[in-house]
């Protein structure tokens, strides 16, 4: 009889444990662990916040302001999710608290949302509770999803609204971030993919450390002569950002027609050509002969192996040199330099730029929208440029920051800065280096992903891999353009 | 209780005696629900709630936006039943289920009788196995990934020293699904070994000592005594693993997010993406948390229907 009624309330218990499964789909909470996101978020160096508490999900749209700089009472305050922790995050908070204590008509209050993914998730739970923050930091391929949801104010109404001076900004940049010709959102932290290599290894190899590898072939070979027992010569993150970087270095489009960068949006994955074949049969070729290590997604994984002086070379964001310059001082010699691209390269060819803008949300009151925009202009302002761009490794989307003495001095000094913005002042304006612009940029770096591996498995050759990437994506985009009209 | 029911009706002799025996029974009844109204109400809440909102949205499809649902029905169950997404998601669920419920309840039994020694100072070595009872997923998650790190981590700094070569443990997608399993039964271990342990405890001596009298050798008491004896334990402790087995999620988001080329791509996992990242796919991944409810359901009742007449219970 006891036994009975054991195995009863056992049977009970199992019951609950097998329903609870079905909880995760619908709260937030089971986004608290998240996927590494792109290579473009490097910031996530730190420990993901994993097992986050379920209060810290969205739900309150304000978040719980920091202590730091108390609201002054009758000031506007907005609230602002971002996506940024460890080095980056605080030079965010840095500047926030810079701003409340700089005037009193406006508050912000920054909340960290976890990683991108997790970032434009939430929004989108909040899009549907009405629960949205007055301003969103939201990576660069959420960039189609946040225009076709519909949510967002034009940053382009402040622009004109305010005759506000963008003569300064990278023309590049403005490109990314305007669909058609209205400005969609506020660039802020922009980056590029360039080159880390460990300067003490290649003197040590015999290669001359301010000559670095610039196209694939000497790359290759350049990791042939670094490789030596338990040192390989080259790491990247499997990350499909590093392929689609690799497109537009070579004149190619993400998907078809033009990138959906033309008046039509796109209907169909393009990756899948020569330029994204030879890109992935030169990495599969280096990881195939043990010249180039696998470690994975997480690019803290590649980067925590560069640091160790496990491998000589990795491919990183811009963003991650401050990281970089700090784990390795005293340790060894850090030099960079450009994205790594075939040798017979066409001249119309750059990278794209990476990184993520500010977006202001319609549902909120104009004094609110508003107080957003004037905290985005100080953001502008050349001083803060010049702290975000020395503090992180973003370079900063206004050229005037480089005239702030701090950023001239920080320049000198660190010469490895200057490598992205002159690969970014090398890449022409084009539909190319605008980057592909899709809705469903998410899934299609999963599926890619899955591609890049199983060529690393031997499962497939890179044209087949991709070819077969390429034929789920198109059926995503399509589905999403059917979806939202398009 | 039952004076509640002759409080209910005390001086009147005209009620029948099957009548009281009923006013019994129902006032005993609501008294019982009265005391399960509070679990009933957080189950409401957190599980029937969340549950029936499922299968609801397992019929419709929505926009990327999570709003504009479009009634599909069954439809959507259909297509998740018949996607080749979900049967290779199933399968490697299956597999997985199978290394960590069979890795993990034989090693769990083996610490277990090791602990069930009678030494000095065994206490120590109790505390130690079942250790990783108190450890988090994702403590154990980060833990693993520095062994398994294929250039600085320790596992195949071991494996060096062996002259062994190196092994992709989470990176190549023949030993991900294999290396990530490992992680969980080290996770599960702690609470298998204390189950087992407290079971072992649990059996009388006197059986020994007469298998003992009787000439019986270890091995033979072992599998004439301890493991009939341990049978409704060990019940237990496969049911509630083979049901951890098919909700893994945190291990397998912070070691392998599914990869590499799915070889990890749980059936969980799989509603994880297409929940959070598969803008649109909000209806899916209902469905497929409704079909895997049903999974488990069918499950359990079968290892209650079938493993239960073998299990002894004294």
């Amino acid at each position: 009889m006891k036994h009975r009624f054991g195995v009863f309330t056992l049977a009970a218990a199992l019951l609950a444990v097998a329903c609870s499964s079905n909880n995760n789909k619908n709260s937030n909470n089971a986004a608290a662990t998240k996927p590494p996101s792109a290579a473009s978020s490097t910031q996530a160096a730190a420990p993901r916040p994993a097992g986050a508490s379920p209060t810290a999900a969205n739900a309150s749209p304000t978040g719980t302001p920091r202590p730091t700089v108390a609201a002054a009472p009758g000031a506007v305050k907005i609230s602002f999710w971002h996506a940024f922790s460890g080095t980056n995050g605080d030079a965010l908070n840095a500047l926030v608290d810079k701003y409340n204590s700089s005037q009193q008509k406006v508050h912000v209050d920054a909340v960290f949302q976890g990683s991108y993914d997790d970032d434009i998730n939430k929004l989108r739970q909040a899009l549907q509770t009405k629960t949205t923050p007055d301003l969103v930091q939201i990576y660069d391929i959420g960039t189609r999803f946040m225009v076709d949801s519909k949510a967002v104010t034009p940053m382009q109404t402040f622009v004109d609204k305010d005759k506000f001076d963008l003569s300064t900004f990278e023309p590049n940049v403005l490109g990314y971030y305007k669909v058609g010709t209205t400005l969609y959102s506020m660039p802020w932290a922009t980056s590029n993919p360039i080159l880390y290599y460990n300067k003490d290894m290649f003197k040590a190899a015999g290669l001359d450390p301010d000559k670095p590898p610039k196209t694939f072939e000497e790359v290759a070979d350049a990791a042939k002569k670094l490789t030596k027992g338990d040192v390989k010569g080259i790491a990247l993150p499997i990350d499909d950002w590093y392929m689609e970087q690799s497109l537009a270095t070579q004149g190619a489009y993400f998907a078809d027609p033009t990138n959906g960068r033309g008046d039509k949006p796109a209907d169909k994955a393009a990756f899948n050509g020569p330029e994204g074949v030879a890109f992935l049969t030169w990495w599969a070729n280096m990881v195939k002969d043990g010249t180039a290590a696998n470690l994975g997604r997480n690019s803290s994984d590649t980067k925590a192996a560069f640091f160790a002086g496990k491998i000589a070379m990795v491919v990183d964001s811009t963003a991650a040199l401050r990281q970089v310059i700090d784990s390795t001082q005293g340790k060894f010699q850090v030099g960079t330099t450009f994205y790594p691209r075939p040798a017979n390269n066409p001249k119309a060819a750059g990278t794209i730029i990476g990184g993520n803008s500010l977006w202001i949300m319609k549902d909120h009151p104009q004094a609110e929208q508003d107080a957003a925009w004037d905290f985005i202009k100080w953001l502008m302002q050349p001083e803060q440029m010049a702290f975000f761009h020395v503090s992180t490794g973003y370079y900063p989307p206004n050229k005037a920051a480089y005239d702030v003495q701090a950023d001239k001095d920080w320049l000198a000094k660190y010469p490895q800065f200057q490598t992205a913005i002159d690969q970014l002042h090398a890449s022409p304006l084009n539909q190319a280096t605008q980057g592909g612009l899709v809705g469903v940029f998410v899934q299609a770096r999963q599926d890619n992903q899955s591609a890049i591996e199983s060529v690393f498995a031997g499962q497939a050759t890179p044209q087949q891999a991709l070819d077969k990437a390429a034929g789920t994506v198109t059926g995503e985009i399509q589905q999403y353009n059917q979806a939202v009209g398009h | 209780m039952s004076n509640i029911a002759t409080v209910a009706a005390p001086e009147r002799p005209a009620v029948s005696a099957a009548l009281r025996r009923r006013i019994s029974y129902a006032a005993q009844a609501v008294t019982g629900y009265v005391f399960l109204a509070p679990s009933l109400l957080v189950f409401a809440v957190f599980i029937f709630y969340p549950l029936i909102k499922s299968i609801y949205l397992g019929f419709y499809v929505s926009n990327p936006f999570g709003n504009g649902q479009v009634y599909v029905g069954a439809d959507q169950y259909r297509r998740v039943l018949s996607s080749d997404q979900f049967h290779t998601a199933l399968v490697t669920t299956a597999l997985f289920a199978l290394y960590t419920v069979v890795g993990g309840v034989v090693l769990g039994l083996l610490l277990a009788l090791l602990a069930n020694a009678r030494l000095k100072g065994i206490f120590i070595f109790r505390t130690i196995f079942s250790s990783t009872i108190a450890t988090s997923v994702a403590v154990a998650s980060l833990m693993w990934i520095l062994l398994f790190n294929p250039s600085i981590g320790v596992l195949n700094w071991a494996l060096s020293l062996l002259h062994v070569a190196r092994i992709n443990w989470l990176t190549s997608p023949h030993w991900a699904l294999f290396s990530v399993s490992i992680a969980t039964i080290w996770l599960q271990l702690g609470f298998n070994t204390i189950v087992l342990l407290a079971g072992l405890q649990g059996i009388p001596d006197e059986l020994y000592e007469s298998a003992r009298v009787d000439g019986a050798r270890p091995l033979r008491q072992f599998f004439t005594i301890t493991l009939p004896m341990l049978s409704p334990t060990l019940f237990f402790v496969i049911v509630i693993a083979s049901i951890r087995a098919f909700e893994s999620f945190g291990q397998i988001d912070l070691l392998t997010q599914g990869g590499p080329n799915n070889a990890t791509f749980t059936l969980v996992y799989a509603i994880y993406r297409n929940a959070f990242f598969n803008f649109g796919a909000t209806g899916v991944a209902s469905a497929q948390a409704v079909v895997l409810f049903v999974i488990i359901l069918l499950f359990t009742a079968i290892q209650f229907g079938v493993a239960e007449r073998k299990v002894f219970y004294g």
